[in-house]
């Protein structure tokens, strides 16, 4: 028997046909998705094998929930909070096995970066979106994982204070406070970027 | 400022403050320069984030990506294969427990109804077992007269 073209259908067709156990329909959603999903476990890991294995394990994940879709967001929504939370797990157990270093103390408490002076002047100015691009990747891997965690999920996946701390499972508070330092940090690599130009 | 003023502004900046509290806020940023720059600063960060989201690729092909997925996925359903049998049983048990209930019912009817004589027959017959020679059965029909034994062979002596 002849296999099916799923390339022409979208994702609402594939997720049907998927759920009624059609595997090549869902081969198409990863071939579709599958940098995103990736992208989002490696911001979270910064590491090529990790990232790797947890987003593969997000996908068994997607595939075994399938009938729990509800279509309330798109299904590489869904996908990227399958995959949020099982970094999230993962991370958890690897912190249970590492001692936290004094920079991550001071960071839960708001280190220096609370006392700086506001940077007011704008980083995105006379940059080349490339340039700005590397410097946000860069700043991004020069905070911890709880930081940098919290800004993806509300910058990058807008999510609010409440829905943050629910999958974070840690208290609003917490939320806001690591929030504002990952944001303050952020801006004072932002800025020094725009003095050292 | 204090660490709370601090998160407070970082919320009027996230659109997390509403009503009195927003109003409150946003009067005290017109007010106190100290705090305008704070959230010019919030707002700036914020902005130089959009249409940023980390980007990455998977680092393998489709060819090699996929194959991974799936091989995990079979492994997954066949374990999960067991934990479907006493879900089977359980249905199986549904269907058969009103099955053993009326069969119980019938032979219940039944022995009742042979001991009260609701199903002997006009035509009486007997079947004997002779004592001296337990391998010997014999058996008598009254209305046709006829009488047939059965001997055990080799007859024991």
């Amino acid at each position: 028997m002849a296999e099916t073209d799923h390339s022409s259908a979208d994702d609402g067709a594939l997720v049907r046909a998927a759920q009624k156990g059609d595997t090549g329909a869902f081969e198409e959603l990863v071939a579709r998705h599958r940098d995103k999903i990736y992208a989002r476990a490696y911001s979270m890991m910064r590491n090529e094998d990790e990232a790797l294995d947890l987003s593969q394990e997000a996908w068994v994940k997607g595939w075994q929930r399938l009938n729990q879709f509800n279509r309330k967001s798109s299904f590489s929504t869904w996908m990227t909070r399958i995959v949020i939370n099982l970094c999230l797990d993962e991370l958890r157990k690897q912190k249970r096995h590492r001692s936290e270093s004094i920079e991550e103390m001071g960071e839960e408490a708001g280190g220096v970066e609370r006392q700086m002076p506001a940077v007011t002047a704008n980083p995105t100015e006379r940059l080349e979106r490339g340039e700005l691009r590397q410097r946000i990747d860069e700043a991004m891997r020069g905070l911890s994982h709880e930081h940098r965690t919290v800004l993806l999920l509300h910058e990058f996946e807008e999510m609010e204070y409440k829905e943050i701390a629910r999958t974070m499972d840690c208290s609003i508070g917490t939320v806001m406070s690591r929030l504002f330092y990952a944001r303050r940090k952020l801006a004072g690599l932002l800025s020094d970027l725009r003095s050292e130009n | 400022m204090t660490e709370d003023q601090q998160l407070q502004l970082q919320a009027f900046s996230d659109g997390e403050l509403k009503g009195r509290g927003a109003r409150e806020v946003a009067a005290w940023v017109a007010r106190d320069p100290e705090a305008a720059a704070l959230l010019k600063e919030l707002r700036n960060t914020r902005e130089a984030l959009k249409g940023f989201a980390p980007q990455s690729k998977v680092p393998v092909s489709r060819e090699l990506y996929w194959p991974g997925i799936e091989r995990r996925i079979r492994t997954v359903e066949r374990e999960r294969a067991p934990s479907r049998s006493p879900e089977f049983l359980s249905m199986l048990r549904r269907l058969l427990m009103p099955a053993s209930a009326l069969a119980a019912l019938l032979l219940i009817v039944t022995i009742a109804g042979l001991q009260s004589g609701l199903f002997q027959s006009a035509h009486k017959a007997d079947t004997e077992t002779a004592m001296a020679d337990s391998g010997t059965f014999t058996y008598q029909d009254y209305a046709s007269g006829t009488t047939l034994v059965w001997v055990g062979y080799p007859a024991e002596r």
